[in-house]
């Protein structure tokens, strides 16, 4: 067996995809991972560092990284772009005021030479909360429409509910599925 | 082709050598008490995996540059198990020493990226990805034009904001219909004194200066942000306060509450007391019974063993006990 292949096996055989979920503090990171996960969401701290979990998945295994997003810990997100498959970009819909500093993030972030190519999921979170702004709204604030450089989609979600979450990931899974297991 | 084998040798023998590792570490996780749980433990597991990774990129300057990008990768490899033990053994590290062990990992990862920068010859579509880069940088101009547009679109949403905003010396008030699960704002009010008597989903305070907020429980989390000689009194699920300084907090928060760049912050347990408040709490389904004000996270201040010298907790003797004659008059200077 050649050098090479037993690579190659390697890498199948993981089937791993590294996400990363960035926002501003209090869009529901952590939240939406301990949703995913099946653990209780009524006892969350803002997010002193970050959180890992890995879940299995329609047979992937995701690393989901949530850093946390106060001001201080931003400019610490960089440590955590390296061979990210995904970024899901947590917006809090009820939060009009904040949305125009939520898009100068999130351009930051794009222009970010180590997540060129991830797809992006943008999660409109909080849906479901009376005064949340309309997903068009929110994707014209954003100006979503003007990334050209990344795969994305916009979902309106709750993490309270959990509506829409699973739909979501699956499109991003879809996606980054499509573009690195093909490759071989 | 000895060489070869050599590393092939090498290569599957490290791989047995992972796996034995990785399924030391499910047994860890599966028994609570293991001794491999201990930060002795893993210091020695950690520096023996570190410097063999080390080793791995002492060698890339004398290695034939045919087996030179798997070899990399290898190290690569290496480097993100690495970094995974240290997250999976994060529930028994102590924040320092996880930030230290993480520090090293990524000192390594940098090392191999240099190193690879220097050894490994660029491939051919590198070249594609720096044009695409240029025409990505290009576009930033038209990015930042559209700040511009972004700033008029939230003064479109100001409009939307509901609270109380640019007011003086007033007493402010608004009840429990209106409220009813609002993302509620007080923004730019001074000597005022606002009562929320009812269930927000989210309060915003911004650029208060000596005012006295007294309000009911929030679903979810209360936002403190350039507030200044001002006593609020709130019950939430997490507090978040951000730049402020010289404020009194009664409070009752069910998960954290967490100060950022500021300073002289007090703390006291809620003891606002209203007609309805009982019923407010049930609807806003915090738990009474668990209450973490006086444990608050600073951003600033990460010692876990040193007490953050920008909060503290308000001593008993100074806190207002009865808040029945505050709710009517605005705040003296």
């Amino acid at each position: 067996m050649g050098f090479l292949t037993i690579l190659k096996k390697l890498r199948q055989k993981e089937k791993e995809m590294r996400i990363l979920m960035l926002g501003l503090d209090n869009a529901g990171k952590t939240t939406i991972l301990k949703r995913f996960n099946g653990e209780p969401i009524d006892t969350i701290s803002p997010t002193l560092g970050f959180n890992i979990k890995t879940l299995e998945h329609r047979g992937y295994t995701l690393n989901i990284w949530d850093v946390g997003g106060q001001k201080s810990l931003r400019s610490y997100w960089k440590n955590y772009f390296e061979s990210t498959d995904g970024v899901a970009w947590v917006v809090d819909s009820a939060d009009a005021r904040r949305l125009a500093d939520c898009g100068r993030e999130l351009r930051t972030l794009l222009r970010e030479e180590r997540l060129a190519g991830a797809t992006l999921l943008v999660l409109a979170n909080k849906a479901d909360l009376p005064g949340a702004l309309s997903l068009h709204e929110i994707r014209e604030a954003l100006d979503l429409d003007s990334i050209k450089t990344h795969h994305w989609r916009i979902v309106r979600c709750s993490a309270v509910t959990g509506e829409n979450l699973l739909e979501g990931m699956d499109w991003m899974l879809d996606d980054i599925a499509s573009r690195i297991f093909t490759l071989d | 082709m000895s060489d070869k084998n050599s590393i092939l040798e090498r290569l599957s023998k490290r791989d047995a050598q992972r796996l034995e590792k990785l399924q030391k570490a499910h047994k860890a996780r599966e028994e609570v008490d293991a001794s491999d749980e201990n930060e002795d433990y893993f210091a020695g597991a950690f520096k023996i995996k570190s410097e063999c990774i080390e080793d791995m990129l002492s060698q890339i300057p004398t290695m034939d540059i045919k087996v030179l990008p798997s070899h990399i990768d290898n190290i690569k490899r290496e480097v993100n198990e690495l970094q995974k033990y240290v997250i999976t053994s994060s529930f028994f590290l102590k924040e320092f020493n996880m930030r230290k062990y993480l520090g090293i990992v990524q000192n390594l990862q940098t090392q191999c990226y240099e190193l690879e920068d220097r050894y490994v010859p660029r491939k051919k579509f590198g070249f594609s990805k720096k044009k695409l880069l240029k025409s990505h940088t290009e576009k930033q101009g038209s990015f930042d034009e559209n700040d511009g547009a972004g700033k008029t679109d939230s003064n479109k949403w100001d409009e939307k904001l509901f609270g109380f905003d640019s007011l003086e010396n007033k007493v402010l008030s608004l009840d429990s219909d209106d409220l009813f699960q609002r993302d509620v704002a007080l923004r730019n009010l001074k000597n005022c004194t606002i009562a929320l008597k009812g269930v927000m989903g989210t309060l915003h305070m911004n650029n208060l200066d000596n005012c006295i907020i007294l309000c009911g429980p929030v679903t979810s989390s209360v936002f403190v942000e350039k507030c200044t000689n001002s006593k609020i009194v709130t019950a939430c699920q997490q507090l978040r306060m951000h730049t402020s300084s010289k404020c009194d907090i009664y409070l009752h928060v069910t998960s954290k509450g967490i100060v950022e760049d500021c300073s002289e912050i007090r703390t006291a347990p809620y003891n606002l007391y209203y007609d309805d408040l009982d019923k407010h709490f049930n609807m806003s389904s915090l738990d009474r019974n668990v209450n973490n004000w006086d444990r608050l996270d600073d951003f600033n201040w990460l010692a876990p063993d040193i007490p953050s010298p920008n909060w503290s907790v308000l001593e008993t003797a100074k806190r207002i006990s009865n808040w029945d004659e505050w709710w009517a008059k605005t705040p003296v200077l």
